[in-house]
């Protein structure tokens, strides 16, 4: 039991990464049923920006973390505008855009292995490397950190779509994007903001998550297969959703690796499998989206 | 009968070629030719089928390490051993392709992603079977008939690999089986009520493609006779996927053109990207998809249309 | 005249909402029998029910002597119901003549293996010719080669046409087939309907349109709110004033 209580806070923290990128997915996927599966190079984007900002030039770090962010939103809105707008408007059937943003992937990450030599960079942790210890559990800093921050943006996600106008909006072109196009909802503003909005989240993703592993540009597609799988376990309907398929699979995977007695390598295999059997068996996910 | 000569004398064509390259060129040239089937039966069924996988280099690779496991490690004869591995191949298609019937579009083709995937997982941890992340090496072809078959010869063996597997495919194409797989591709709800069985078309197209990558493995595991995990990973899933939309989905020369162009453009890219070429072939799709969805080969039709 | 396809006590409920109700109605060989109703009737259900697009939720329909109820599409159209659908479904990556070729997908003959032996060409030459009649008998012979993009809505519409005989059906239904089209258009494809029907095929026809239905079918169902309220000649059914009073009813709700 004490085993387990040690690994459930970094398992939770693992899992609100995994969630953040679901989240990503989810918000891009809900109005325009797009697959975007350059996520993980976005969150390894972020990460070698938090090299930059906070190791290379060494700025205080929030003001690293917000410089990021905005980059983000800003390349969020560039993707959008470059890979997926002018399918849209064209008619292009949707696929078009999902293997379009497949290339921008590629492009995403032979541009970074480019600009940088092929080691991992390190990234600052923002509270040090001290341990908290909270009644029973107990777990890093770092971790603490992520799971704070993973709260704060589910629940203003959360707020927005079920307590604004704007969000309401969202939900609207979610369902139906021609009857929301007919009531006069902006349906690019819509688009363009869902992938500035996916962007800064998978960014954030991995600034909390690179500290831990490095930036590195072979980071990227571990990242998105398992911010995927989070999201089928979770289903694309609610936002509450993906945080739970991370948290899940997170969960299966560090349990598998402490208690199976099988190699660790075969850890990765955890979500690969739970995704080819959730999309076979069930492909949409646990919960269910409100009527 | 004239067809089959054409294809028996493209075969000779392309075989005689090999006679005249020297060593490195011949297996450059071997390489070539397995791309271009690959990218051929991958082109049906992702053109021709529309059905997205990532799966396709898994199953070159199981045909690979099958045939060399069943060989060096099992000690079955060569045919029992290209059997099996066939067999496996066909198998594990079936295991994937037959739930995924229900699956829409990208759902089936991540699937197949995790598939990728999990077959290099397997390989990495497989220990002495699969020789782990080193992979195999130090083995040769078995003696055929008392006869090690090598050099321009094996080259021949890939030429024939590549004719027969266009031979088949095209045919396939031009019947009701190609014409069904479009209307999958096209309208799967229109399909079904013309009377096309949908399910039954994607589980054929799916264990076909998956058998003739495999086939295409095993002739592969020759080639430098070493077998390691990262050749069928997903880097090379990807390239496989963007030779078939640069060249022209759905077409079989266009197949051919994008296999060929991005197989060679890194040799005379390497000067000005080192091994940075992806960028330019991520550049490449997103160009095609956004400007010339139909590929070069649309390209050139229309090129070529507008001169007659 | 024969019997072709018998509907008895077809029922569909979604959720709460009963949309076809007890219906029983027969379409006899070579006949055209016209489906007629007001928004909501239960026209579209009850079509999509025969076309196996949805299962029943209690009664039976029988072609040509057996049961199809709850088989899929393919399998109808490989019995012999072949169907258009009302929003033109194209294969839009093919041009015409091919569109017309997938409807003849039931006909062939030929297995896997007899294509990779290349022994299936004959059969392949005899139904692109069989498919090259059809695409003249619905008049659109000067766009065979065509894309299918190419084609203004109209000529679509007789693309579905064209498509569904290929399957050679002793059974075709249409689906609001004269939806959208102009007045010359409609004159054409009544001519065509009527050349349908001379060949023997029976055609079950959904229409909104009484003009243009009443001339044309030999006899007239007529729903409502999922059940049937006439059955008859096109003159019963103008002098039937439950008819009329759907209609009249509808229009000013």
């Amino acid at each position: 039991m004490q085993d387990f209580l040690e690994l459930a806070v970094s398992a939770a923290a693992s899992g609100c990464v995994y969630g953040l990128l679901a989240l990503s997915y989810l918000l891009m996927i809900r109005p325009t049923g797009i697959i975007n599966f350059a996520v993980g190079e976005w969150a390894m984007i972020a990460a070698f920006g938090g090299y930059l900002t906070l190791s290379r030039y060494e700025w205080p770090y929030p003001l690293g973390m917000a410089a990021v962010l905005a980059f983000m939103l800003l390349l969020g809105w560039a993707t959008e505008r470059i890979a997926v707008r002018p399918l849209v408007e064209k008619g292009a059937p949707i696929l078009a855009p999902i293997l379009a943003l497949l290339g921008m992937l590629v492009v995403f990450r032979e541009a970074i292995s480019v600009s940088f030599p092929p080691d991992p960079h390190p990234v600052p942790f923002p509270f040090g490397l001290g341990r908290l210890e909270w009644g029973p559990l107990g777990g890093s800093y770092q971790s603490f950190f992520i799971i704070g921050a993973t709260i704060v943006v589910f629940a203003a996600v959360w707020l927005f779509f079920e307590r604004t106008v704007a969000g309401k909006s969202f939900e609207a072109v979610a369902l139906h994007r021609r009857a929301a196009a007919l009531m006069g909802i902006n349906l690019s503003r819509v688009t363009a903001l869902s992938f500035a909005a996916g962007a800064a989240i998978a960014g954030l993703a991995g600034l909390l998550v690179s500290p831990n592993i490095s930036a590195h540009y072979l980071m990227g597609i571990p990242l998105a297969i398992q911010g995927f799988t989070a999201l089928v376990i979770g289903g694309v309907g609610r936002v509450e959703g993906a945080l739970l398929g991370g948290l899940l699979l997170a969960f299966a995977e560090q349990l598998t690796v402490r208690y199976a007695p099988i190699a660790s390598g075969f850890a990765q295999g955890v979500p690969l499998l739970l995704l080819m059997v959730f999309l076979l068996v069930r492909p949409t996910g646990l919960l269910k989206a409100r009527a | 009968m004239n067809s089959a000569l054409r294809w028996l004398g493209a075969i000779v064509l392309l075989s005689a070629a090999a006679f005249f390259m020297s060593d490195y060129h011949n297996d450059v040239y071997r390489k070539l030719m397995l791309w271009v089937t690959l990218a051929l039966g991958y082109n049906f069924l992702f053109g021709i089928c529309g059905q997205v996988s990532f799966s396709h280099f898994a199953f070159y690779g199981i045909g690979a390490y099958a045939v060399v496991i069943l060989l060096f490690q099992a000690h079955l004869p060569l045919p029992l051993a290209v059997l099996c591995g066939v067999v496996l191949c066909l198998l594990f298609a079936l295991v994937v392709a037959i739930p995924s019937t229900r699956l829409e579009g990208f759902y089936l083709a991540l699937a197949t992603l995790a598939l990728g995937q999990l077959f290099i997982v397997v390989l990495n941890e497989g220990g002495s079977v699969t020789g782990g992340n080193g992979g195999i090496a130090n083995y040769r072809l078995p003696d055929i008939f008392g006869v090690h078959i090598r050099g321009p010869w094996y080259t021949a063996v890939i030429a024939t690999l590549l004719v027969g597997t266009l031979a088949l495919l095209w045919r396939l194409d031009h019947s009701w089986f190609g014409r069904a797989c479009r209307a999958v591709r096209d309208n799967p709800e229109a399909a079904e009520a013309m009377g096309v069985n949908v399910a039954r078309v994607k589980v054929i197209a799916f264990t076909l493609t998956a058998v003739l990558a495999g086939i295409a493995g095993m002739v592969y595991a020759f080639v430098d006779n070493t077998v390691n995990p990262p050749i069928f990973g997903i880097e090379n899933a990807f390239l496989l996927l963007f030779m078939v939309i640069v060249g022209g989905a759905g077409r079989h020369a266009g197949a051919v053109v994008g296999a060929v162009l991005l197989f060679l453009l890194p040799f005379w890219l390497s000067p000005i990207v080192g091994h940075h070429q992806a960028l330019i072939f991520g550049v490449l799709v997103v160009a095609a998809i956004l400007f010339q969805p139909r590929g070069l080969i649309g390209l050139w039709d229309r090129f070529s249309r507008s001169r007659g | 005249m024969g019997s072709i396809l018998q509907v008895q006590g077809l029922t569909k409920r979604f959720g709460g909402l009963t949309a076809v109700d007890r219906l029983d109605f027969e379409v006899r060989e070579g006949e055209i029998l016209g489906v007629i109703g007001p928004n909501g009737a239960g026209k579209s259900t009850t079509f999509n029910l025969i076309a196996g697009a949805y299962a029943a939720s209690e009664g039976e329909i029988r072609f040509a002597g057996e049961s199809i109820a709850g088989l899929p599409p393919h399998r109808i159209a490989a019995r012999g119901v072949m169907r258009t659908f009302q929003h033109n479904r194209p294969f839009a990556g093919m041009p015409v003549i091919e569109n017309v070729l997938v409807g003849a997908h039931t006909r062939f003959a030929a297995g896997l293996w007899s294509v990779v032996l290349g022994a299936s060409r004959h059969e392949e030459e005899a139904r692109r010719e069989k498919a090259r009649e059809l695409v003249q008998f619905v008049g659109l012979a000067e766009c065979a080669g065509a894309d299918v993009g190419t084609l203004s809505f109209g000529q679509g519409r007789l693309l579905e046409i064209a498509r569904a005989l290929a399957g050679e059906p002793k059974l075709i239904l249409l689906d609001e087939p004269a939806a959208g089209l102009t007045p010359a258009e409609t004159a054409r494809l009544a001519e065509i309907i009527r050349g349908v029907a001379a060949r023997g095929i029976a055609v079950l026809l959904i229409e909104h349109d009484m003009h243009f239905l009443l001339p044309l079918a030999h006899r007239v169902v007529v729903l409502n709110f999922g059940a049937k309220i006439a059955d008859g000649s096109p003159d019963e059914i103008r002098a039937n004033r439950a008819v009329m009073d759907a209609y009249l009813g509808a229009a000013v709700n």
